[in-house]
């Protein structure tokens, strides 16, 4: 339609169609068919006729009101200004009502004077149809100048600006808490949060649909969390000691990011122990997750009470709690003091960086920690079935609630590991591999605090195996077996690394490669001379698994996965 | 041509292997080691089999006594009869035995 348009000012859409409406009347969409206006009509008609139907069919979607409402204001339009709806008339009525406001810029509240014909129906019309229901409520409806028309996306906000007109004439009232009810947008609703507050975004709506308030809230508390705990952490950091080899100054009280930051220094020690490691990573994000500073958790629990003592009363009484602690670490001494001296070393590290506030600067207290910490580890290990049920108990004032069933289980199972003939794996690595890791490795370990806790992501794993077991089972199950089967598949996987790690060495390496997976299939008894692997793969493995296990051959003489 | 290493995204595999999960898994406890990309898929498959030999022998034994229900000592069972035997006896004592001759 826009054959002859001078360049305005603005060769807007606007002026285009002016041009397109201001130039003879007999302007067919068909250029071929430019005959008798009488045909121009039909033609015009048809096409408005179409329109109006699905138009109609488009308002039926929505409230059966806003149709009714807008039909009639078609009506009283089309009394207005022609006996017919063409599409000219409707356009020209975009143009005559439309406000020359700019997306950027936004305008006072405009009302339109609704043109039905270009009211399209999507949810997100409705929804910012919705919002601007309420608008009529505020300001009365005013129309505008012509002007010039703005671009396509624009034309939506005209067209939202007619529907609202049209719902002004309608049901004023009504409309504006159905749409708001029944929008399930969310971007809807939080458009009507802010409805009262601004309402120029209505003018944007591309803009405002996102909600904003949603993150500020948690970096609030987040930031203020953070004051706080520094505000309370700054005397303790000068006062803990240094003499330990690997204590980080901010093994304070503070459950903040910024003092688990240096915890991972010695915390990236632990990962030489595996177990032991992975426990007290559990005990650290737990330690950080409580806010009134005292971590409930069991594996911190003898922790816990030297550190209530330490922080609430000065040397004497963290004295007397280690006193405390030292029978029971004579009753179990054996199993801290088998482990070497190097793992108590350690331990002492991860007890350093994990106290909370502990205000032992003196040296004697340093010496005397290494004791109680190997001893609380050790009492932890024997008082943990004890503590299991505390541990949950006091579970549910963390925020980690799914540490607690894995840890003690895990705890068990360390338990039930360390009367083995051969010391757990972890603790066989260390003599040799401890100081090789404490020099070398130190990986950073980011604690978030307040979120998931670090054995979520272990327990999601396992949780996909656990369901394929109750469904290779098919029977029902309990939740205390569904529990057994985690703990089973952990240790699996503690072997299943042991024996690839012992075919890897065999074989020199120091990568597993799928030969050792191969070889360990093979003497679980999966993998015979009758059954091969590849057998195996293809039962069990979906078909793109299969394909990048599978050598197979394809165009070209080639072979994929190359050999 | 051959196919692409990796398998697209817009495959929608029903059975996912969580590859994440395993290597962070073998990462954790041997740190020194590292983890073929087919070798994971194995690892799954291992996994698979065990998970599948653990529930025959759980869904055995709880039928065994009677009772509709998987319970726990079914479970224990099982992981003692079948898996933790092979897994203890077998290759924990060559496994120790290359530790000590520190092959690694």
């Amino acid at each position: 339609m826009a054959y002859n348009f001078s360049p305005d000012s603005e060769p807007t859409t606007r002026t285009l169609l002016r041009q397109v409406l201001d130039t003879a009347v007999p302007r067919t969409p068909r250029r071929a068919r430019s005959t008798r206006s009488g045909a121009q009509r039909d033609l015009l008609e048809t096409p408005s006729s179409r329109r109006q139907r699905s138009q109609t069919k488009m308002t039926a979607r929505r409230r059966s009101h806003t149709a009714t409402s807008v039909d009639r204001l078609a009506r009283v339009q089309a009394s207005g200004h022609l006996e017919e709806q063409t599409p000219r008339t409707l356009l020209k009525n975009i143009i005559l009502t439309a406000p020359e406001s700019s997306i950027v810029m936004p305008e006072a509240v405009v009302k339109l004077v609704p043109s039905p014909q270009v009211v399209q129906p999507s949810r997100r019309k409705s929804s910012r149809g919705s919002l601007e229901l309420q608008l009529p409520e505020l300001e009365p409806p005013t129309t505008l100048a012509p002007g010039l028309l703005a671009p396509g996306r624009r034309k939506q906000r005209l067209r939202l600006s007619e529907f609202q007109q049209g719902m002004d004439w309608g049901h004023l009232s009504q409309e504006p808490r159905e749409n708001a009810d029944a929008s399930s947008l969310t971007s809807s609703l939080n458009l009507t949060f802010a409805m009262p507050l601004q309402p120029q975004s209505v003018k944007r709506p591309g803009l405002a649909r996102r909600p904003p308030t949603r993150r500020v809230v948690d970096v609030g508390t987040f930031l203020q969390d953070l004051r706080d705990t520094s505000l309370t952490v700054a005397p303790p950091d000068t006062v803990l000691e240094d003499t330990q080899p690997f204590s980080q100054p901010l093994a304070g009280h503070s459950p903040s990011v910024h003092h688990s930051l240096p915890c991972p220094s010695p915390s990236g020690a632990k990962e030489v122990e595996g177990a032991a490691s992975r426990r007290t990573r559990s005990s650290g994000p737990g330690l950080q997750n409580s806010c009134p500073g005292k971590p409930a958790q069991l594996l911190a629990r003898k922790m816990e009470e030297v550190e209530a003592i330490a922080m609430g009363l000065p040397n004497t009484s963290s004295v007397s709690g280690e006193d405390g602690i030292e029978p029971l670490q004579n009753g179990v001494g054996e199993e801290a003091e088998e482990s070497m001296e190097e793992s108590m070393s350690v331990r002492e590290v991860e007890k350093a960086a994990e106290e909370q506030g502990s205000a032992r600067a003196e040296e004697p207290e340093g010496h005397t920690e290494v004791a109680a910490a190997a001893g609380s580890l050790g009492a932890i290990e024997a008082k943990e079935p004890e503590g299991s049920s505390e541990d949950e108990d006091t579970s549910g004032r963390l925020a980690s609630p799914e540490l607690p069933p894995s840890t003690p289980e895990f705890l068990r199972t360390r338990r039930l590991q360390f009367p083995e003939p051969a010391p757990p794996p972890s603790t066989a690595v260390l003599p040799s591999e401890l100081p090789k890791h404490l020099s070398a490795r130190i990986p950073p370990r980011p604690r978030i605090p307040g979120s998931r806790p670090r054995q979520d992501p272990n327990k999601a794993g396992l949780n996909h195996y656990a369901k394929l077991f109750s469904f290779y089972a098919k029977m029902p199950m309990e939740k205390k077996a569904e529990e057994m089967v985690e703990k089973c598949l952990d240790k699996y996987f503690q072997h299943l690394c042991n024996d690839l790690e012992v075919f890897a060495a065999h074989a020199g390496r120091k990568t597993v490669r799928p030969e050792d997976l191969e070889l360990l299939l093979r003497r679980q008894g999966l993998v015979t001379d009758q059954v091969s692997l590849h057998v195996l793969v293809e039962r069990h493995l979906p078909l793109e698994y299969r394909q990048l296990l599978i050598p197979c051959a394809f165009s070209g003489n080639s072979v994929f996965p190359s050999q | 041509m051959a196919l692409s290493t990796t398998v697209s995204q817009r495959k929608m595999i029903r059975r996912k292997a969580p590859r994440g999960f395993l290597k962070r898994i073998f990462k954790r406890q041997k740190p020194h080691l590292r983890l073929e990309t087919s070798s994971d898929l194995l690892v799954h498959l291992n996994c698979l089999l065990f998970v599948h030999r653990l529930a025959e022998e759980s869904r055995i034994n709880a039928c065994g006594s009677k009772c509709g229900v998987i319970k726990k000592e079914h479970v224990l069972a099982a992981a003692k009869v079948r898996s933790e035997i092979l897994f203890l006896s077998t290759v924990t004592l060559e496994y120790h035995l290359v530790r000590h001759l520190c092959l690694i």
